[in-house]
């Protein structure tokens, strides 16, 4: 499962039940790019 | 049928059509369209990409970069030896590797192929800010403009009817119809207006010059307007992959190739009642 950054101050982070940040309480988390290979069709 | 060319540059072209038919016309137009060839990147495989496009918007603004092709050096997938997985004969393949600050150019694909290169290395694709990265690898492939608009050779490609101006006798070169003519196609003679030479081409059969001259009543009317439907002015244009005159050359050969199946197929048909 991909992992959350925190948009403010840049943790990493967990989602359980709320979706906000443990380390400064913000509210927008970016969800992080996965480690694998994406291929997609240029159309 | 004859071809005579006003203008002939590896990317542009000017020609009249002439001896032919309003149907051939459009074929040969259409054909050049949708039925020649050409290198375009069709699979683009990401490895990192944090840049404010997401990939399917990287993936479709690098399949419109026009990539030089030469048709004898590759063939379509679907034809080839390999049966379509992909090999050297029916593909090229490219990388990108970046990180920002920068602005991503397709001069900054790297073509395995040199002579598959990009057209330009101007094209924009993505602005990275400091941190972000892109590193792709892209797969282009043969195919016709038929499948999808980035197969698409030619730019703009159309024609209209050759343009006849006919300056009847009771023409007083009053000089309206030429000040209103926003082509400068006509000059004001001695006795009555008359086409500047070389610039009947230029005439778009807008007919101002018509309204012009009509003031006193449509009978009255000195000059006439109307096309010749036996000859065609054609302007084609490259987006560079191919040129022009190897464009036009691919599109005839085509269009007569369709033709003879065609007849084959009606001889057969008949031959079988």
């Amino acid at each position: 499962m991909s992992g959350y950054k925190c948009a403010r101050c840049k943790q990493k982070v967990e989602i359980d039940i709320n979706v906000r940040c443990p380390y400064c309480g913000h509210r927008i988390l970016f969800k992080e790019r996965g480690a694998g290979i994406k291929t997609v069709k240029a159309r | 049928m004859d071809i005579a060319f006003s203008r002939l540059e590896s990317e542009v072209a000017k020609f009249v059509l002439s001896e032919s038919i309003p149907a051939f016309a459009n074929s040969f137009r259409r054909t050049m369209i949708s039925d020649v060839p050409k290198l375009a990147i069709e699979d683009v495989i990401i490895y990192d990409n944090n840049s404010a496009l997401f990939d399917e918007m990287l993936a479709h603004r690098l399949g419109l970069i026009p990539l030089k092709t030469n048709l004898s050096e590759y063939k379509k997938k679907s034809e080839c030896s390999c049966g379509g997985e992909g090999c050297s004969l029916c593909e090229s393949v490219y990388t990108l590797s970046a990180e920002g600050p920068c602005l991503v150019k397709s001069s900054d694909l790297i073509a395995q192929n040199p002579d598959a290169a990009p057209v330009t290395g101007e094209i924009p694709i993505v602005k990275l800010e400091k941190g972000q990265k892109v590193v792709l690898e892209a797969h282009a492939e043969i195919n016709t403009g038929l499948e999808h608009a980035k197969w698409q050779s030619t730019l703009a490609c159309g024609y209209k009817t050759y343009p006849v101006i006919t300056i009847g006798d009771n023409c007083d070169a009053c000089g309206h119809c030429a000040d209103e003519c926003a082509r400068h196609v006509l000059k004001l003679a001695k006795k009555s207006v008359e086409v500047i030479d070389g610039k009947l081409i230029d005439c778009s059969m807008c007919k101002l010059c018509e309204k012009a001259c009509v003031g006193s009543g449509w009978e009255d009317a000195a000059i006439r307007i109307s096309s010749d439907n036996t000859k065609f002015v054609f302007v084609v244009e490259s987006d560079g992959s191919l040129p022009v005159k190897e464009i036009m050359t691919y599109a005839l050969t085509d269009l007569k190739d369709k033709s003879d199946s065609l007849v084959d197929v009606l001889t057969n048909i008949s031959g079988a009642l």
